[in-house]
């Protein structure tokens, strides 16, 4: 689905240039699950910025389905954004005027779906993620978890075939973030969803089926989950990382 | 760093972040002082001939302006608290006392206030020579650019802004010396307080709100004054009632109907605008209210000039006119202090005669013309060409044997040229050859003719009975109010009880409207002024302390996948619904009433540039231009901040 080829990413002028991304390359299946980990300034939110087109490299290629995204106009990239692709941020970006059958609703008016089927493919959606009492709330009214729900849901609505999540748990205590991480993990094997997800959190990183992990900017190692139990997938992540020197606060 | 480096520091950017809020200032420096360089002006005194009378009537106007740019001072100085609240709590948290931070916000304000004075002193300057050009030209007085300054004007400025600054900063002052670090970081949450505390009540009142509205606008274009009334009141409970149920009632609404609600950007205007109303739903109908206040002021302003002006226009076309009523008029006390007093160019001296019958009057019915004149007014044909000649206009055809002329005032023209049957005067059968429209003093009963007359030729007129004399004359120069003053004196000695002698100088009359509308006129447009430009401040500086919130909006949806011009198309159309709301009911309420206003005077009167039309599309026109310069610089520095690049 996704590929990424030797992609760089250079920010300063002349005098002072800083190189966040270094020839980076990977591709993502369909109905993948994949995290990339990293310290803080590895040039991970960086790379998932110029996934989601929000931002552009500098060299190499960025290919959907074969279409590299560079090239792509304004207008076709904003098109590329809303119906491709689906957002998961850290610290929620729900709309605080919009109540959270609305919040999920925008993704499917920016879509021009037909507005008498919004409310349908809502609470269906809703439905399957367990928010279906709440749609009538406002963000300021539910909890984290609650957010983060509502998020995915806004996030795959539309029916978007890659769903970008930066650092999803950052800001959920842990047992919300645990609820949080078995949805994702529910979405991408029950419904088929592709997760790209950035995190610096060993535990998060856990749920996926690959990781690869980040370092000033190149991919420094990659892991398999394969048919392993999580608990040793989580271990083999944590060893990665002390190879890779991050800080202890990073890994766990 | 001393306190007066960060007072100055500080005042630079609250200059630079509330600039709409600093603009209004200056152009409030500039008004004040304009129109009290007017009232002080010995050449306007002069002029207006009742230097007490201006110098009340713009002191009563300064203490109203004062009073709104007061409210605007209060309202934004706490505005700017409640958004600087954060910043003043880290003061504190550094070791400064409640007394300091409250000087501190106290010296910066008076910077920018000081800072605005100078500024619009300068302006006002300007101002003022417009404003005296304009009353010069009033007064038939030439103009002539000069550059003075005028002490006192300017030290009355300064006494009214510093009553404004003083009360907007001395409630601030107490609020910050009472306030503790938790209300200050905190105080940027603090939203208006609801009103109507539950959703059913809201959609209650939301439904009702609209019912009065419509009632009262119903009410309002019946042309009955008390109907009308209860009109606006109508509509003024209903705008009340709107803008607090706003919130829960627009949701309601689209909620009902999703389809709708998720059709282009609905979703994200309609909630912005909701948002926005729940925390400001008085704030919003008082504003409303205060822009009504505005087209009220502006349009009974010109209103009243048009009447006067009208009135003048009319019944002084020549620059000497008398009426000379009674049994056995007598034109000789008057024609003798002329031929001592006056020196005149050419003169006339005629009567005016009646045709015995009312054909003309049956005809044109209560509708058209509603005074009583015992009978159809008559001229004869070589007075009409003498007249004609006296007020500068052009010549004529006679009317031949067998017809006749008709001068009317314009709004009769229509229904007299359509008269279709012949004129009988006597026993002779006369038809229509021409008719004419220029002022030619028929106002008034002992003039020529109450709204028209007919010109008959000489040998028809002849021996037709007299209703009154009547001289005219084109003078050398124009008449003197002390010669004025002279004539109205001798009608005074000779009016009786059936007598209506009456004087009439184009001069004295146009300085009178003159004087009046330096009077009235000039204050009410001046209240209007500081009405319009208090309430749309208001509303900008609301509508761009959306800003921060915008730009996170923008941010998202951007991220996605809303394309830009989807993104400027939602930011318009949320400003087009945001400045419509509170301007839309008060457009209704006061054209209405103003048309109304406009109505009121004797048919003839407001005509042209004064009908009831063009007035009402003028103060419109004024309103929205000024509307429309803040609702520009409001959206190009929104869209500028918010959308992404």
């Amino acid at each position: 689905m996704l590929q990424v080829q030797n992609i760089e990413k250079v920010y300063g002028s002349r005098n002072n240039v800083t190189k966040a991304l270094d020839r980076v390359s990977f591709d993502v299946a369909d109905g993948e699950f994949l995290v990339i980990m990293g310290a803080s300034g590895s040039g991970k939110t960086t790379l998932l910025n110029c996934i989601s087109t929000i931002d552009m490299v500098s060299a190499g290629k960025i290919l959907m389905d074969g279409v590299n995204v560079a090239e792509l106009s304004e207008d076709a990239l904003a098109k590329f954004r809303r119906e491709r692709l689906g957002f998961v941020f850290q610290d929620f970006n729900l709309l605080d005027t919009l109540t959270v059958e609305e919040n999920i609703g925008l993704a499917l008016s920016l879509n021009h779906a037909d507005p008498k089927t919004v409310q349908t493919k809502v609470r269906e959606i809703a439905g399957k993620l367990g928010i279906t009492d709440i749609l009538a709330k406002f963000p300021y009214q539910i909890s984290g978890g609650q957010k983060q729900r509502t998020a995915c849901a806004r996030a795959l609505v539309a029916g978007q075939s890659l769903l970008l999540a930066d650092e999803p748990t950052g800001a959920l205590d842990s047992r919300a973030s645990k609820n949080l991480l078995e949805l994702l993990s529910l979405l991408n094997r029950d419904m088929g969803a592709t997760i790209l997800m950035v995190t610096h959190d060993a535990y998060s990183a856990s749920y996926a089926k690959r990781v690869l992990f980040l370092k000033d900017g190149r991919v420094f190692n990659e892991l398999l989950r394969g048919g392993r139990e999580r608990s040793v997938f989580y271990h083999e992540i944590l060893d990665v990382l002390a190879a890779l020197g991050g800080d202890v606060s990073d890994v766990l | 760093m001393t306190y007066c480096k960060l007072s100055l520091r500080n005042a630079r950017r609250q200059a630079r972040d509330y600039l709409v809020y600093f603009v209004t200032m200056v152009l409030a420096a500039a008004l004040l002082y304009a129109f009290n360089a007017l009232a002080a002006s010995e050449e306007v005194r002069f002029l207006a001939a009742g230097s007490a009378n201006l110098s009340l009537m713009i002191a009563l106007g300064s203490v109203a302006v004062v009073c709104v740019f007061g409210w605007l001072a209060a309202y934004s100085t706490r505005f700017m608290l409640s958004r600087r609240g954060r910043e003043f709590g880290l003061y504190l948290l550094s070791g400064l006392t409640n007394r300091q931070v409250a000087r501190l916000f106290f010296l910066e304000n008076v910077t920018v206030g000081a800072a605005a004075l100078v500024l619009g002193a300068a302006f006002g300057g300007l101002l003022w020579q417009l404003l005296r050009a304009i009353v010069l030209a009033m007064f038939a007085q030439p103009y002539r650019f000069t550059l003075d300054f005028s002490l006192p004007a300017l030290g009355l400025t300064g006494l009214y802004f510093a009553l404004i600054y003083l009360f907007a900063l001395g409630r601030s002052r107490r609020r910050i010396r009472k306030m503790k670090i938790y209300d200050l970081i905190y105080f940027d949450r603090q939203n208006e307080g609801a009103v109507l505390k539950t959703g059913a009540l809201r959609r209650l009142v939301f439904g009702l709100s609209l019912v009065l509205g419509v009632i009262g606008i119903c009410l309002l274009l019946q042309m009955n004054m008390y109907v009308a009334l209860a009109g606006a009141l109508c509509a003024v409970l209903g705008l009340f009632g709107f803008f607090l149920s706003f919130a829960s009632g627009v949701p309601a609404f689209f909620d009902r109907r999703p389809a709708r609600k998720y059709r282009g950007q609905s979703l994200l205007v309609f909630r912005s605008l909701t948002a926005k109303l729940a925390s400001m739903g008085v704030l919003m109908a008082v504003l409303s209210v205060v822009f009504a206040a505005t087209l009220i002021s502006e349009g009974s302003s010109s209103v009243l000039y048009g009447i006067l002006k009208g009135r003048t226009a009319e019944a002084a076309c020549f620059d000497l006119y008398i009426g000379i009523e009674g049994g056995q008029p007598d034109p000789e006390p008057y024609l003798s202090y002329i031929g001592e007093n006056i020196p005149v160019e050419q003169e006339r001296l005629y009567p005016v005669c009646m045709t015995g019958k009312t054909q003309l009057q049956d005809y044109l019915e209560d509708a058209y013309y509603n005074y009583d004149y015992d009978s159809d007014p008559v001229l004869r044909w070589s007075d009409y060409a003498a007249l004609r000649t006296l007020a500068g206009y052009p010549a004529v055809e006679p009317p031949g044997p067998g017809r006749y002329l008709i001068h009317c005032m314009p709004y009769l023209a229509g229904p007299l040229g359509a008269y279709p049957e012949a004129l009988l005067v006597g026993q002779t059968a006369l038809s229509l050859s021409g008719l004419y429209t220029e002022h030619l003093s028929q106002s008034y009963g002992t003039a020529n003719g109450r709204g028209y007359l007919l010109v008959l030729p000489d040998e028809a007129a002849e021996g037709l009975p007299v209703h009154h004399l009547a001289y005219a004359a084109k003078t050398a120069q124009p008449v003197t109010t002390k010669q004025y003053e002279a004539l109205a004196g001798l009608a005074r000695a000779e009016r009786g009880r059936e007598n209506y002698t009456f004087v009439l100088s184009k001069a004295y009359e146009e300085a009178q409207v003159a004087a009046q509308a330096v009077l009235v006129c000039f204050p009410l447009y001046y209240l209007a002024l500081a009405l319009m430009l208090t309430a749309v401040t208001i509303l900008t500086i609301q509508q761009l302390s959306e800003t921060e919130r915008f730009r996170r909006q923008f941010a998202l949806l951007r991220k996605l996948g809303m394309d830009r011009r989807e993104m400027a198309r939602a930011l318009g159309r949320q400003f087009a619904l945001y400045y419509s709301l509170p301007a839309v009911p008060a457009v209704l309420i006061a054209a209405s009433f103003i048309v109304h206003l406009a109505m009121m005077p004797e048919p003839g009167v407001m005509v042209g540039w004064n009908s009831p039309a063009a007035i009402t599309a003028v103060s419109l026109g004024v309103f929205f231009l000024i509307y429309a310069v803040y609702i520009l610089l409001a959206y190009t520095g929104m869209r500028r901040n918010v959308l992404p690049n």
